[in-house]
């Protein structure tokens, strides 16, 4: 297991390098003065240049430069972004919880829903309900998460009038970011508004989390199907059911915690998909999350901002990915001994 | 007993399967209880506005976005005009213009306090001092703040003030006097447009001695009914109400500028009342907004014209027959109808017939593509030609939609043989390239800040406009120049109007720019805002706007 | 040449004959499959088969709404848009856009996943566990990330996007073809077929290739639909195809701005888009099912 770990940490970090220094050369295969890009003057003097150049280590050679840019990385100077003028950084800072509340609250939706249906499913296949939850499921997949987002907009917000259409709180709620976490900074505030705040960040949250947490959901209940349709085969079920225990306990006692794994692992495996979809629906729902920033960014070829929210984004899934490997291994005792046979 | 277990099994599965659904719509609903009450914590105000200002101070910029962002919001001016554009006292309470009528003298209000926020504590009131700060960075190119902010003074340059102003003195700690090189009709008006704030030269020193100079164009201190607060580009700006406002305070606690730039978004927020107020709501969905029962709409003529500029030093467009053929290879009719929804009236001027100084004996451009032809004929260029068609990536009151504009103008001109190229960049770059003069043809047009006349013509084509940026059409003719000169050398209205006629003349000769519509302006606000007064020029004010 | 047939041989279907044997007696999935065609048919031969071109603006006819509404016309059958265009026509056009550049980018990823993936099965030790983790890495960033990168570069555009789409998809296929191989390697017929002496390119050919075709097949479904989807998501980002081009993503946003006065303008493109993914998603499924069932 240590071995293991260490390996993928190792992998870790031969990613994170790969990341950075395609996050590092974007500014140099990017056509235009690198200068430029990174401060977004024109027109200098040459002397006004070659300050900047060197201030930026851009006369340095190549590897002395990446050095430098790693460097900041870890020292948290990210650069400046262009159209605001805020430390990249600090936007991040603000941006990125945004988005992983979001897909928090996703994961946990599509738990929370996919669990039991992809149960019932399996419990009932080739029945009418089965059919009806696998059909629907491909329709999850399949819908385009823009149009599905604009379908919920136009029923829950427009017409019925029940919900927000956009942003994460009424921006007439002052409330001081910590965690920059929306539910907890709003518990922790000492506002006499409080209650408010919480459900009017509540009403605003039930949309994006429904509209990310489709694709999920769908796989949820796929994966559950068909590990319980294998489960429920399997002889100990037959042993438990033999032994007079009934179906519900059954299903409880023994087949669900076994199917928690296999589908906790798929989750894992869609946190890619997770955060594209999410930067989409940030979109659609002007969620102050990465996603919105980043295309933004891209719009106003804001290079320092993109640079960095690349290297944010892409770490983050990779160390997801890592993390998710890891505790899979390590709570597996079947996927602990391939591992240990393999080698 | 089988059959009794199964049975027990199903009854749990749908109990488990309601008890969740329950869960869940109680959840729901706990959260949408009272969700509409609960929304406004205080007596606050949320306008979707279309853009990020380009800066806090109305000195700098020329567009609407940031006069609506902070004009009336945060400055005063030292005159001020009403709805019929007639000028009223601000933070002058009165004024003196010599018999020559060179020079001005301004009694100042006395007691007017600065914002008190939290990044600074004014220690004194509103002094002449402060007056001759905020016109010295303008004018006086040594001024330690004139270049702070890039050193461009768009409108005041696009106006000749430096031209203009001789000096500005402060002959008391409440009375200052501007001295003028030539008398000029619409000097009063050009103080009380949105442009001419005054600045606190206090925190100008403050911030000198902190070397944090830029911060007075992006954390503005001035003596507006509201203060600034905090600012998120592309997000929100939001506002407090000034407590110790000399004129009678604001009625609204908070007030939040929500940026949206989508005007479907901001309908949007309009109808589920996420916004109280919008800005610019698209000319498309008048009928539905009429429908609303929650939703005032409140229009008004508007005092703009969107343009076809071209810019007159790219050939083939330096020659006059070109741009006439294009002018007449356009379906003006088609735009009326596909951008503006009928919510403009074709133009024939850049002034609109509002406006008293309007000619009324001007030829109309008609559609009519056989003289296009012939002209383009005339000019050498049967054979059709190619240019850039720049659009901006923003919504105007007078252009609510570039885009789809230019590519019925594309469609259009491409029956005559004229191939076009549509362009477009985010609205910084787009500023900063046509202020370069890289564009051949761009979609702008204007909006009066004031009611003078001279406003639409001398920001817009004279040749001060021209090195300064406001004149998109690289256009200077000293015949049309010395025409609006003398034109404000009177201040008999008949005498004045002769001139402004021979100058629309001229324009509709040369045709640097093709007007082609002025737009109505509206204004959306939820029906339980009150006091949202709608002025045909000049920015969005919030002094008034409450809440019932 | 005549074929003398000495011994009366019952000739065994292959497993993937079957497969298709079991697939068409499906009619949804038939029905998919079908729509798919169509699809295909219809982004070659779109000038034949619209009405217009994409870009005719018909003066005095915007924002029609489609011809089963009162002010509808028939000649527009789904109604037009805000410069009159025919949003059929449109609809017919994107279809090269959404579907066929898809189609395309995926046929190539297929080849070159493939390429790459037999040659990473067959090889082992030290330079197959490197190939390994870059896969992984690879893998894990998705597609939409790969496109903002590429478009950073190269500035928006329909082209960017499909490169970005089909760099993120050729991993897929590489790991999809080396885990198969891997497999099917330890399986017995691969040790018979060795034993008879085939090795080399004749045993990839013959032997393992028609084993690998379902592999292929059903990742293929797979990784269209997502191209599908990523090309139009990109599109509605305004990161895609630009302005008058009709592809359905950018037609979608493009319609957004009139969203209440002309929901068609919106709803058709989105409806076209899911009945494609749909369609895609069905194949796969039905293949999917078809080869389960035979394998049993």
């Amino acid at each position: 297991m240590l071995i293991y770990t260490l390996r993928k940490i190792n992998l870790f970090i031969f990613t994170f390098v790969g990341l950075s220094l395609l996050s590092f050369s974007l500014i140099h295969i990017v056509p235009g003065d690198p200068v430029y890009l990174l401060t977004g003057l024109e027109n200098l003097s040459e002397e006004q240049y070659q300050t900047l150049s060197h201030q930026l280590y851009l006369d340095r050679p190549f590897i002395l430069q990446y050095f430098h840019y790693l460097g900041n990385i870890f020292n948290g100077e990210w650069g400046y972004s262009l159209t605001s003028g805020e430390s990249v950084w600090v936007e991040i800072k603000q941006t990125f919880p945004a988005t992983l509340e979001l897909v928090f609250y996703a994961l946990v939706v599509a738990m929370l829903v996919g669990l039991p249906i992809g149960s019932l499913a399996a419990l009932k296949k080739e029945s009418i309900t089965d059919h009806t939850v696998m059909t629907l499921s491909l329709l999850g997949i399949s819908i385009p998460v823009f149009w599905w987002g604009l379908l919920m907009i136009m029923i829950l917000a427009l017409t019925l009038g029940w919900l927000p259409m956009s942003g994460r709180l009424s921006l007439l709620y002052d409330i001081e970011p910590v965690t920059n976490l929306i539910l907890i900074d709003i518990l922790l505030s000492n506002q006499d508004y409080k209650e408010a705040a919480f459900q009017n960040a509540l009403a605003h949250l039930v949309m994006p989390t429904l509209v990310l947490a489709t694709v999920p959901t769908t796989q949820v209940i796929r994966t559950t199907r068909a590990t319980m349709l294998t489960l429920l085969k399997k002889n100990f079920i037959k042993a438990a059911q033999a032994r007079g225990i009934g179906r519900w306990n059954v299903l409880r006692r023994h087949a669900l915690p076994n199917s928690l794994l296999p589908v906790s692992r798929q989750l894992g495996l869609q946190i890619s998909t997770l955060m594209t979809g999410a930067m989409v629906t940030e979109n659609i729902f002007s969620w102050p999350g990465i996603g919105k920033w980043l295309v933004a960014s891209l719009y106003q070829r804001d290079y320092p901002a993109i640079q960095g929210g690349l290297l944010a984004v892409s770490t983050f899934i990779i160390l997801a990915t890592v993390i998710n490997d890891l505790l899979h291994t390590a709570s597996d005792p079947i996927a602990r001994k391939t591992y240990n046979a393999a080698s | 007993m089988p059959i009794r277990r199964r049975q027990s099994f199903r009854v749990r599965l749908r109990l488990a399967v309601l008890g969740s659904i329950t869960l869940v719509t109680l959840t729901l609903a706990w959260m949408l209880k009272d969700y509409g009450d609960n929304v406004r914590p205080h007596q606050g105000l949320v306008y979707c506005s279309e853009a990020s200002p380009e800066t806090f101070n109305p000195q700098l910029g020329n567009s609407s976005t940031t006069v609506d962002a902070t004009t009336h919001q945060i400055y005063d001016r030292l005159v001020d005009v009403d709805a019929e554009g007639n000028v009223r006292p601000g933070l002058a309470y009165k004024w003196q213009i010599s018999r020559d009528k060179k020079s001005y003298k301004f009694s100042l209000r006395q007691g007017v306090n600065f914002h008190h926020t939290d990044f600074f504590r004014p220690s004194r009131t509103m002094t002449s001092e402060d007056v001759v700060f905020s016109f010295s960075r303008i004018l006086d190119q040594n001024h330690p703040y004139h270049s702070i902010g890039g050193g461009q003074y768009p409108y005041f340059q696009g106006v000749g003030l430096g031209n203009l102003i001789r000096s500005v003195v402060a002959v008391d700690p409440f009375t200052v006097q501007f001295d003028l090189l030539r008398p000029d009709a619409s000097f009063l008006t050009t103080l009380a447009t949105d442009f001419a704030v005054i600045l606190s030269a206090e925190y100008g020193d403050w911030l000198e001695r902190r070397r944090q100079k830029p911060l007075i164009d992006t954390k503005p201190i001035g003596t507006g009914p509201f203060h600034f607060v905090s600012y998120r580009k592309d997000s929100y700006i939001k506002y407090r109400r000034h407590p110790a406002y000399w004129g009678p305070p604001a009625k609204l606690e908070r007030l939040v500028f929500d940026i949206t730039p989508p005007p479907s978004a901001r309908l949007g927020k309009l109808l589920t009342g996420e916004c109280d107020v919008i800005a610019l709501p698209s000319a498309s969905e008048m009928a539905l907004l009429r429908k609303n029962e929650n939703v005032r709409l409140s229009i008004q003529t508007g005092l703009n014209v969107g343009y076809l500029a071209f810019n007159t030093q790219h050939p083939p467009l330096d020659n006059v027959k070109v741009r006439r053929a294009i002018a007449h290879a356009i379906n003006r009719d088609r735009i009326m109808a596909a951008v503006y929804f009928g919510t403009a009236t074709l133009a024939n001027s850049v002034l609109p017939p509002v406006s008293w100084a309007f000619n009324d004996s001007l030829p109309f451009v008609d559609y009519d593509p056989e003289t296009s032809k012939a002209l383009l004929a005339e000019a050498g260029l049967a054979e059709g030609f190619e240019f850039e068609l720049w659009a901006p990536p923003i919504q105007r009151v007078y252009n609510p939609s570039p885009l789809k504009m230019a590519q019925l103008i594309k469609d259009d001109l491409a029956k005559v043989g004229i191939k076009t190229q549509i362009v477009t960049y985010d609205w910084q770059t787009f500023r900063r390239n046509l202020q370069a003069g890289k564009h051949d043809a761009t979609l702008l047009g204007w909006m009066a800040d004031t009611a003078d006349p001279d406003n639409f013509f001398r920001p817009v084509l004279s040749c001060q406009a021209l090195s300064h940026g406001t004149n998109r059409a690289q256009w200077c003719d000293f015949e049309f120049d010395r025409l609006l000169n003398d034109a404000l050398s009177s201040s008999d209205r008949s005498v004045r109007k002769h001139y402004y006629e021979d100058v629309q003349e001229i324009i509709s000769k040369q045709l640097p720019v093709f007007p082609l519509a002025h737009a109505l302006r509206f204004q959306a606000h939820r029906s339980n805002i009150k006091g949202m007064g709608l002025n045909p020029y000049g920015g969005i004010r919030f002094s008034e706007a409450e809440r019932e | 040449m005549l074929r003398h047939e000495i011994y009366d041989d019952a000739r065994m279907p292959s497993p993937l004959a079957r497969a298709l044997v079991e697939f068409r007696k499906h009619p949804v999935y038939m029905a998919a499959f079908y729509w798919l065609m169509l699809l295909f048919a219809l982004s070659i031969f779109a000038p034949f088969v619209a009405p217009y071109t994409p870009d005719t603006q018909h003066l005095g006819e915007l924002l029609v709404p489609p011809s089963w509404y009162k002010n509808g016309q028939v000649e527009f059958f789904f109604g037009t848009d805000d410069l009159g265009r025919d949003i059929l026509t449109r609809l017919i056009y994107g279809a090269r856009y959404s579907f066929g550049m898809a189609l395309l980018i995926m046929t190539v990823c297929a080849l070159l996943g493939t390429i790459i993936g037999v040659f990473a099965g067959m090889t082992r030790g030290l330079k197959s566990s490197i190939l390994h983790h870059v896969l992984d890495t690879v893998l894990s960033i998705p597609s939409l990330l790969l496109a903002i990168v590429v478009i950073a570069i190269l500035g928006p555009g329909l082209e960017q996007v499909l490169i970005a789409v089909g760099l993120a998809q050729v991993p897929q296929f590489v790991r999809t073809l080396n885990n198969a191989i891997r497999e099917e390697l330890s399986k017995t017929y691969v040790t018979a077929a060795t034993l008879d002496g085939e090795k080399g390119p004749r045993l990839f050919i013959f032997t393992l290739l028609p084993n690998l075709l379902e592999p292929i097949l059903v990742q293929f479904t797979t990784s269209l639909s997502t191209a599908i989807l990523d090309i139009a998501a990109l599109g509605f980002l305004k990161l895609g195809a630009q302005a008058p081009t009709p592809e359905w993503g950018t037609m979608l946003s493009g319609g957004l701005e009139l969203i209440y006065r002309a929901p068609w303008t919106v709803a058709f493109p989105g409806f076209a888009i899911l009945i494609s993914v749909l369609s895609v998603n069905v194949v796969g499924e039905g293949l999917r099912n078809s080869i389960g069932k035979v394998k049993q």
